[in-house]
């Protein structure tokens, strides 16, 4: 009986214990919203607006101040590079993404941004931040000015040429517009992704930036076959590949007789005499138009 | 604070309850002389002595995470399969599943991410009982780490400690919490981790937090009650001992960081505790804190009675790197120089192996075991000699050549085996703007990505020397144990729970988990004649044995 007479106490104690624990949180929430630990020009921005609900519902108000992503960039600093990279890039091992990328690869807006920042990723280690609001949303403005930007202007070659290029010498390996390969990575909606310069380069000079999921190996089976492909995963024990046929094959690194990494793409490297500078803007054209 | 036990029967027994009033307790009575009363102090000292249970941590106090267990061999354990999976249903993107169960009497006694708890029935891995923290929605530290790695047990009582920085005691039978006591203000920055210490007559805790305005200390709880019984700071007040090793001011006394959040092991002769020190606030900036910081990124010899600290050795003085030295300290004998030797063994996140006398503190060894640029050897006086503090690139990351994975020592062979991280990382320090509830590194990172790789490494204790290693594709955060039929069990960065020869290094089996092994080591013990090991990893926790 002392039993269940401790547990009623240390119920009704619990109780007694979560109102006063209730009072202070809000207290304290009060106090929070009026910290002043940030520069001195947000201070009154902060006691302002800092209480108004469902901020993320109105645009971003600094939107077009200059000095917001600069001001956000410190934050950011201080704040999210530990796990975000001090460049924003991410880092692999947690699980933390790349966030130059997130825009033009999930088409998110500064509203989504904002939530996120302020509620955290349930089940991740992503937290929810207390910031004022002003500060969320000047980490928005840094986020969106560190974003690799695409191909702003609207190309003006010629699409069909292009649409012709694309299908002798590029769709073997690439995906648009649901047809085409699948060794190389897909192109839809790639020019807004990425700079006609990052393009060009890409096309010049492929093995100069490879992605994960594209590297090229060579290897040799238990038979003697030689095959060549893109290592899509791989463990101390075992490797994933696309191999030149497109075709997904997984080995046990036991069964193979020789691993070779290579450092050169899979992607032909396209020189002026291949591709001239018309063709690819031509073959841009047809990519942008795609979208 | 509200706590939550979510179905599998609960509604049952408390129905139970109100309806069987007087008579369930004669029923109870009658049966209570048989009944099994858990684990007291002396059986956790006996450590591994009875081979069907695993009661604290590391499975003894001097962490080596040896096991005297054999039925699994190098031979047989090519055989070694799946009994069950447990899924636990909540996750840590970005962490792992860190626990290490204690089991006893067929049961095992399991925590989890984002402070869930269970009982799981051995032989079936079928909950008893589930428990849920219900947790504030503001968070510090415990949000950026929503990690736990394990009960303590003394009796019927379960020890726990929580994201929100409390110690709470459950009964092992229900999940009911029994006591719940504040270790400090979460709001600040703190947060708790780690699996609390049992010792006869004290519940032994740390605290995580480093990042934030925090200053680090070590407790001692009453078991019955939670009253604290002493208290030991990491970063000394104005005028104690080690603070001229600080500027003499106390706001940055009050926010120098040293987090506590790794287990620490116990010497039952010595009656000392040792622990393992975080960093100093912030991290990478320490223009504010000239000095080698004390007790920051220091192991700690305590007095278990009074908490009072017999010796401390600094491994990295005044950090720079965010390299806690919150790692699994190993008590073991061993032969040092034609002489027996009571030593303490630490793989440390600046990538030096160390071995202290445990008794003085005075410094046997310090070897790397890394290619760490940032010093290569320790210096006559005890103190490293310090290269390249990280400015100047290609230094381990903050997740250091090693982390608080557990490693294993093998007395037999005399190794001490751990999982070594190759990073390369630069650190651009930042005068911070430190404030309550809000972390502040002090700079950023940049961490080559493409360069980092891991791998599984057997140091020779007398000499310090490689003695054999296996590869890991990248850094890896997976734990170690041995058992004393020659093999070693470990998990890598990439899912797979391997074992491996461990006088060669030859891998012997392994089982692709589906999820990166991280900060978790294996846990074996006996059930019904039969060897299990279990490993946690992502969501599940799977146990392993051989066919019948």
């Amino acid at each position: 009986m002392t039993c269940k007479k401790k547990f009623f106490f240390s119920m009704l104690l619990q109780k007694l214990r979560l109102h006063k624990k209730l009072r202070l949180h809000n207290e304290s929430r009060l106090h929070k919203e009026y910290r002043h630990n940030f520069p001195a020009l947000l201070i009154t921005t902060t006691m302002l607006l800092g209480m108004a609900p469902a901020w993320s519902q109105q645009s971003n108000p600094f939107e077009a101040d200059p000095r917001a992503p600069y001001a956000g960039g410190v934050i950011f600093r201080a704040q999210c590079a530990t796990c975000h990279g001090a460049d924003g890039k991410g880092i692999a091992s947690i699980d933390a993404p790349d966030l130059t990328l997130m825009w033009s690869a999930r088409e998110l807006s500064d509203n989504a941004v904002f939530d996120t920042i302020r509620n955290g990723i349930a089940g991740s280690i992503m937290p929810p931040h207390s910031f004022p609001d002003p500060e969320v949303w000047m980490l928005v403005s840094y986020l969106k000015s560190i974003a690799v930007s695409g191909t702003n202007r609207a190309l003006a070659g010629n699409a069909e040429l292009g649409r012709e290029l694309f299908g002798a010498n590029c769709a073997r390996c690439h995906r648009v517009a649901g047809s085409g390969g699948s060794l190389g990575p897909d192109l839809s909606r790639v020019t807004a992704r990425r700079s006609y310069a990052a393009l060009v380069e890409s096309i010049r000079n492929p093995t100069a930036v490879i992605a994960d999921g594209y590297r090229s190996v060579l290897i040799t089976n238990a038979a003697g076959e030689r095959m060549q492909g893109t290592i899509k995963s791989e463990d101390a024990f075992s490797l994933q590949i696309m191999d030149s046929n497109q075709q997904l094959r997984g080995f046990s690194k036991t069964s193979l007789q020789t691993i070779e990494r290579q450092l050169e793409s899979l992607m032909p490297a396209f020189n002026p005499g291949m591709l001239s500078d018309a063709d690819i803007e031509n073959l841009l054209t047809y990519l942008q138009v795609q979208q | 604070m509200i706590t939550k036990r979510i179905g599998l029967g609960n509604n049952g027994q408390h129905m139970l309850r109100r309806h069987l009033g007087l008579l369930l307790v004669t029923w109870v009575t009658a049966v209570s002389a048989q009944a099994q009363t858990g684990p007291g102090y002396e059986d956790i000292l006996q450590g591994f002595a009875d081979p069907e249970r695993w009661l604290t941590y590391s499975g003894d106090y001097s962490g080596k995470r040896h096991s005297p267990l054999q039925q699994i061999t190098p031979e047989n354990v090519a055989q070694l399969r799946p009994l069950w999976t447990f899924q636990t249903d909540t996750t840590t993107r970005g962490r792992g599943f860190e626990t290490t169960p204690l089991a006893d009497d067929g049961v095992l006694y399991v925590t989890g991410s984002n402070n869930y708890a269970w009982a799981i029935d051995a032989k079936s891995g079928r909950a008893f009982w589930q428990y849920r923290r219900n947790l504030p929605n503001d968070l510090t530290y415990g949000a950026s780490a929503p990690v736990n790695r394990g009960f303590g047990m003394l009796g019927e009582t379960l020890f726990m400690v929580t994201l929100d920085a409390h110690l709470l005691a459950m009964d092992r039978r229900t999940g009911d919490i029994l006591w719940d006591v504040v270790l400090a203000d979460y709001k600040v920055g703190y947060a708790a981790t780690l699996a609390p210490l049992v010792l006869d007559d004290k519940v032994i805790v740390g605290i995580s937090g480093g990042e934030y305005a925090t200053r680090g200390f070590i407790d001692a709880y009453a078991p019955a009650t939670g009253e604290r019984l002493w208290r030991f700071n990491t970063i000394p007040g104005p005028g104690e001992a080690g603070s001229e090793t600080w500027p003499n001011d106390p706001e940055i006394l009050a926010r120098g960081g040293g987090g506590t959040w790794m287990n620490g092991s116990y010497d039952p002769e010595l009656d000392l505790i040792y622990w393992g020190v975080g960093n100093p606030n912030p991290d990478y900036y320490g223009d504010q804190r000239p000095g080698d910081n004390l007790y920051s990124n220091s192991l700690v010899a305590l007095e278990a009675g009074t908490g009072k600290l017999r010796w401390h050795y600094q491994f990295t003085p005044h950090d720079l790197n965010d390299w806690d030295s919150n790692h699994m300290p190993v008590l073991a004998d061993i032969g040092w120089q034609g002489q027996p030797r009571a030593v303490v063994m630490v793989g440390n996140r600046n990538g030096f192996f160390y071995v202290l006398d445990r008794v003085s503190g005075e410094l046997l060894q310090g070897t790397p075991f890394t290619a760490t640029s940032w010093a290569r050897e320790i210096g006559a006086d005890g103190r490293p000699i310090i290269l390249n503090d990280g400015i100047k690139g290609c230094v381990p990351d903050p997740w250091g050549s090693t982390n608080f994975m557990p490693p294993s020592f093998y007395p037999d062979l005399n190794l001490f085996i751990l999982t070594a991280r190759e990073t390369c990382a630069t650190f651009v320090p930042e005068a911070p703007q430190s404030a309550p509830g809000q972390a502040n590194f002090g700079g950023v990172v940049f961490i080559d990505g493409a360069a980092g790789s891991g791998a599984l490494r057997a140091l020779d204790v007398a000499t310090g020397e490689l003695r054999w290693e296996f590869a890991y594709p990248s850094p890896t955060f997976g734990g170690v144990m041995t058992t004393a039929a020659g093999l070693v069990f470990a998990g890598d960065h990439e899912g797979n729970f391997m074992a491996f020869n461990a006088a060669t290094g030859e891998n012997l089996w392994h089982y692709q988990t589906g999820s990166r092994i991280w900060g978790a080591a294996a846990m074996t013990f006996m059930l019904d004649g039969k060897q299990l090991v279990l490993i946690p990893a992502g969501t599940t926790l799977t146990a392993f044995a051989l066919p019948d």
